[in-house]
């Protein structure tokens, strides 16, 4: 017996133009120096395309320069919801714990997205809106991008702290040249 | 093992049929040492627990099973899909194999994950006759580890099992050391006070019920790989690694409870079926299933892999460290589990007024399909501006502790982490990749899950296997199983040959098992599509309550080429007419 | 899932390589033990004692019990006996032979005879009776007796344990039985005739079989039988300090 392909791209995804655009922390993403900083895709060296399956990076190492500004390709190509997040190994589990929430909220169903609870008020000014420009949070179909002028030097990963994908392994190292 | 590749051989015949390779197993009387105590029992190739059996998905495998024992014997490959007549069942696959024989299995690997093979035959499987399958993927797998270990757990007891069975019969608290005593009492006083305590009593006695009625064996040495706690079977890693761990319980009757302090476990897979990870403090493995975990042990120390049995009567213990001779602390065993009267909501009759001290309200919502409001799918037409400011704790449906549905509510069997974390339970179980497209059931077959603790007869709808006649399923057929389960007892019900879709509330994401565990006072739904044509066997996997009647042949009516084996007969009596 | 693997040529000719066919011929008939039904067996001394009584008399006493069948049928062999030491007698000597079936959840029926051969008479009975587990954990066996001289009598045998701990058990009995008419010649009166308490504190040893155990146990004679036996020389009331084991295989 075969499955189908559950999920079809059918939902547009209507993240928000300000991902590219420092200073969204509503839902406190926190990107530090430490793994660098929005970039622009006008400085960027090069393009590198990053495929998201279920649950695993293609590739799972990239290799960059120093200060480099990288486009990222993002493509989910999954089944599932799949982050493409850049940082530390602390801020991804920091962000873990967020993701985690929006999971028990309804917020990420398998492979669906509920965008309009992203928006609702968690209180103290809070909400579960995914808008940080470290990161891009997709459903299976779609397809983003991501510019990152990476710092000197650090600890970085690329992952997905969509609950249980990071501990699966769903994370690949960013190797300094 | 002795490994012969026929692969040169089939690759000039049949090139496109690809990896096939034999296996020889021998089946013999063994020496078991559990550190506790020494004992004979049945193993392959002269251990139990029998070795690792490393297929590959895709090939064809040939598997030579020698028997040298005096007794009939059969092998059954646990969650294994395949044709029937491999299955291993004496009586219900084939006749079993003879003493002196060797039966030549053979069938397609068209799966992969973690699973294992026993003998079907009377209490071989108790007495030692296990061991564990890793199939390896095709293609790569949905998560990454550096290494692997299985980690086969058993309930190893100084009894064979045809005296276990015997003394169950004679006395069906023969074994039980967990009952309530003198002291019992005064402290419950002393805690609810007198009149509660005595109304309590009163209450379970009328039943002639046991709250200590968790674990009919106890007395068992927990193993792990073969070794008990004292010989610490241990797993050796660097720190950093990911660790793929392989929990496969192969017990008689011990559920675990299992926990590695100091360790997240991300459950990656269960009963050899990928899962959408999710990470844990501690879970529950019943009888006969399988769970794939993940652990990053990042610091220079050891582990302890602890294995608490669900009723606190016995622990298996191993070890995970940078070194050989490394441990770490071993943890006590808790209090004993109490059943509560939610776990006799499912009995039928009882005269639930005279249940002083019950809560009916907590009974409510105990009938799972009650539970599909969780469905979050059903939630995208909510009006979400409705929901600002709303207590979001209330929420957080899957954050264990508070109550799993797959538990009566108020259940004493309802799982705690014992560091106040999260505790895997069935609705956090979601398929990675479905298997099945979801459809409508064809139609519901209710299943009571009974028996008699007294008189220690189990049965399916108050009756026997010996009195029983088949289930009869269709081929193409989707089924809904209803489990009620009316005992005071956890019954994991293992169905040969099919998957058991388990209906955790998630739609086309419910994960697809071969052995699901009913817990007392609780319904359960798994549907089955009916892909698999012939005859399964279809049970309780606690191997007294199988003996003992919680068992049903599935025959199931059409489907490939059975047109023609119809028409063969039909031309056959037309003949004789 | 691996199921999902594109059907590649090479398992599109493994699926039509393999005997798949499911011939009605096939399917074969479960004729194996797990399609009988159950039989069991067990050996219980539920008393196995030596006896010291208030008068310095010395007895070895047991009741045991051997049965072998199914959950729908069993056969049981009750036997209890006293042996006198002294004497060299026995005091009391009782066989029975019963056919035991299930009657509801917690009891069975039962149906045979009694061989009574102790020292003096003889005696056979046929045997109607129900066994088993009542409300709040009392062990009841309650069996009415017709005699070959036709008398008619009822016995009530009640067990209640109590776990001080998990290894150490009291158990309470009581024996009582009564006689609807008289027989003279065995010493039973019309009435109350007999009962027997006991206390034993057992402690078990090796799993259930072997349980050592004291305790005491207090017979006594009623109306017309206690008459009966006092003009007979004999005694009416004993206490007796028991010690022994109870032991089940």
């Amino acid at each position: 017996m075969k499955a189908t392909k559950l999920f079809v791209a059918s939902i547009v995804f209507s993240m928000s133009a300000t991902a590219f655009a420092a200073g969204a922390h509503d839902g406190g993403h926190g990107h530090s120096s430490a793994s660098g900083e929005p970039g622009k895709a006008s400085e960027a060296s090069r393009t590198i395309t990053v495929e998201m399956y279920d649950n695993y990076y293609e590739p799972e190492s990239i290799n960059v320069k120093p200060g480099e500004t990288v486009r990222f390709v993002v493509e989910n190509k999954g089944n599932l919801v799949h982050e493409f997040n850049i940082g530390t190994p602390g801020m991804h589990e920091a962000h873990q714990a967020e993701m985690m929430m929006m999971v028990e909220h309804g917020v990420i169903q398998g492979g669906k997205l509920h965008h309009d609870m992203m928006n609702m008020d968690m209180g103290n000014g809070h909400s579960m809106k995914h808008d940080d420009p470290n990161s891009v949070l997709l459903e299976p179909g779609q397809s983003q991008e991501v510019v990152w002028k990476f710092s000197d030097k650090g600890n970085i990963e690329f992952a997905c702290n969509v609950p249980g994908h990071y501990q699966a392994g769903m994370y690949g190292d960013v190797n300094f040249e | 093992m002795n490994i012969r590749l026929g692969a040169v051989l089939f690759g000039l015949l049949m090139p496109a049929l690809g990896l096939a390779a034999e296996y020889d197993l021998t089946v013999d009387r063994v020496q078991i040492d559990s550190g506790d105590f020494v004992k004979e029992g049945i193993g392959y190739n002269g251990a139990s627990p029998g070795p690792v059996m490393r297929f590959k998905e895709g090939e064809e495998v040939k598997i030579n099973v020698t028997n040298n024992l005096d007794e009939t014997t059969s092998i059954h490959w646990h969650g294994l899909i395949l044709p029937f007549d491999q299955d291993g069942v004496p009586g219900i696959s084939f006749p079993g194999i003879k003493p002196g024989e060797t039966f030549t299995y053979e069938f397609p690997i068209q799966q992969a994950g973690t699973f294992w093979f026993h003998s079907h035959s009377g209490f071989q499987e108790p007495d030692g006759a296990y061991g564990a399958i890793v199939i390896e993927p095709e293609g790569r797998e949905p998560f990454r580890y550096d290494r692997e270990y299985v980690v086969q757990l058993t309930d190893k007891h100084p009894h064979s099992g045809d005296r276990i069975m015997r003394n169950l019969k004679m006395m069906p608290d023969y074994y039980n050391r967990e009952q309530q005593t003198v002291g019992e009492f005064f402290s419950d006083a002393s805690k609810d006070g007198l009149m509660n305590t005595i109304q309590s009593r009163m209450a379970w006695g009328d039943m002639r019920m046991m709250q200590a009625d968790v674990e009919d064996l106890q007395g068992f040495t927990g193993l792990i790989n073969g070794k008990g706690p004292e010989q610490n079977w241990t797993g050796l890693f660097e720190p950093g690694e990911r660790i793929r761990l392989r929990f496969i319980n192969s017990s008689a009757m011990t559920y675990f409870d299992i926990r590695i302090p100091g360790l997240d476990m991300t459950v990656v897979q269960a009963d050899g079926n990928n899962v959408q990870p999710v990470s844990v403090d501690e879970f529950r493995i019943g009888v006969a299933e399988s769970y794939d975990v993940i652990v990053r042990p990042k610091d220079e120390q050891a582990y302890t892999i602890f294995a608490e049995s669900m009723g606190r009567s016995g622990y298996a213990r191993a070890t995970l460290a940078p070194e050989q001779g490394m441990e770490a602390a071993v943890p006590q065993l808790r209090e004993p589990a109490r059943l509560t009267m939610a776990d006799m909501g499912g009995m039928p009759g009882m005269d639930h007024g005279s249940m002083a001290g019950m809560d009916h309200a907590s009974m409510e919502g105990m009938d799972h399909s009650n539970m599909e409001g969780m469905d979050h799918s059903n939630m995208k037409g909510m009006d979400h501006s409705g929901m600002k400011g709303m207590d979001h704790g209330s929420m957080a449906m899957n954050q264990g502790a508070a109550s799993d549905p797959f538990y009566a509510k108020g259940s004493g069997l309802m799982p705690k982490a014992a560091n106040g974390g999260k505790f895997l339970s069935y609705s956090d179980l979601k398929a990675q990749d479905p298997l099945y497209e979801e459809r409508e059931p064809t139609r519901e077959i209710e299943l009571r899950l009974t028996g008699n603790m007294e008189r220690y007869t189990w049965s399916i709808n108050g009756v026997k296997y010996e009195d029983a006649d088949p289930i009869r399923l269709k081929y193409g057929e989707r089924v809904r199983f209803k489990f009620v389960n009316e005992t005071m007892m956890t019954h994991p019900m293992h169905l040969h040959g099919m998957w058991s879709i388990l209906d955790v509330g998630a739609g086309q994401w419910n994960p697809i098992k071969h052995t699901v565990s009913v817990n007392p006072g609780t319904t359960v739904y798994v549907e089955t599509e009916v892909d698999a044509p012939g005859q399964w066997a279809f049970h309780c996997h606690l191997s007294y309550h199988a003996a003992a009647g919680m068992f049903r042949k599935v025959i199931i009516e059409g489907g490939p080429d059975s047109n023609q084996a119809k028409a063969e007969v039909v031309t056959e009596e037309g003949g004789e007419a | 899932m691996s199921y999902r693997l594109p059907l590649t040529l090479s398992c599109l000719l493994s699926v039509a390589l393999l005997p798949v066919a499911v011939h009605a011929q096939d399917m074969i008939v479960d004729t194996t033990e797990r399609k009988q039904p159950l039989t069991t067996w067990g050996i219980q001394f539920e008393e196995f004692e030596y006896r010291y009584s208030d008068d310095d008399e010395e007895l070895a006493a047991w009741n045991a019990d051997f049965f072998y069948g199914t959950d729908d049928f069993k056969v049981r062999w009750l036997t209890k006996g006293e042996y006198a030491i002294e004497e060299q007698a026995y005091e009391e000597l009782e066989n029975q032979l019963v056919g035991q079936i299930p009657i509801s959840k917690f009891f069975d029926a039962k149906a045979g005879v009694r061989f009574d051969t102790p020292e003096g008479l003889d005696r056979t009975y046929a045997v109607l009776g129900v066994a088993g587990l009542a409300p709040q954990w009392f062990e009841i066996d309650a069996n009415l007796y017709v005699s070959n001289e036709g008398d008619t009598s009822a016995a009530l045998d009640a067990e209640y344990e109590l776990l001080l701990t998990n290894y150490w058990i009291v158990a309470a009995t009581l024996d009582a039985t009564v006689a609807f008419s008289e027989d003279r010649e065995i010493g039973v009166g019309k009435g109350l005739v007999s009962t027997e308490t006991g206390i034993r504190l057992s402690y078990d040893l090796i799993d259930r079989a072997f349980s050592p155990y004291v305790g005491v146990v207090h017979e006594r004679k009623y109306g017309d039988t206690a008459d009966l036996a006092e003009t007979g020389g004999g005694s009416t009331e004993d206490w007796f300090a028991v010690i022994g084991a109870r032991i089940a295989f």
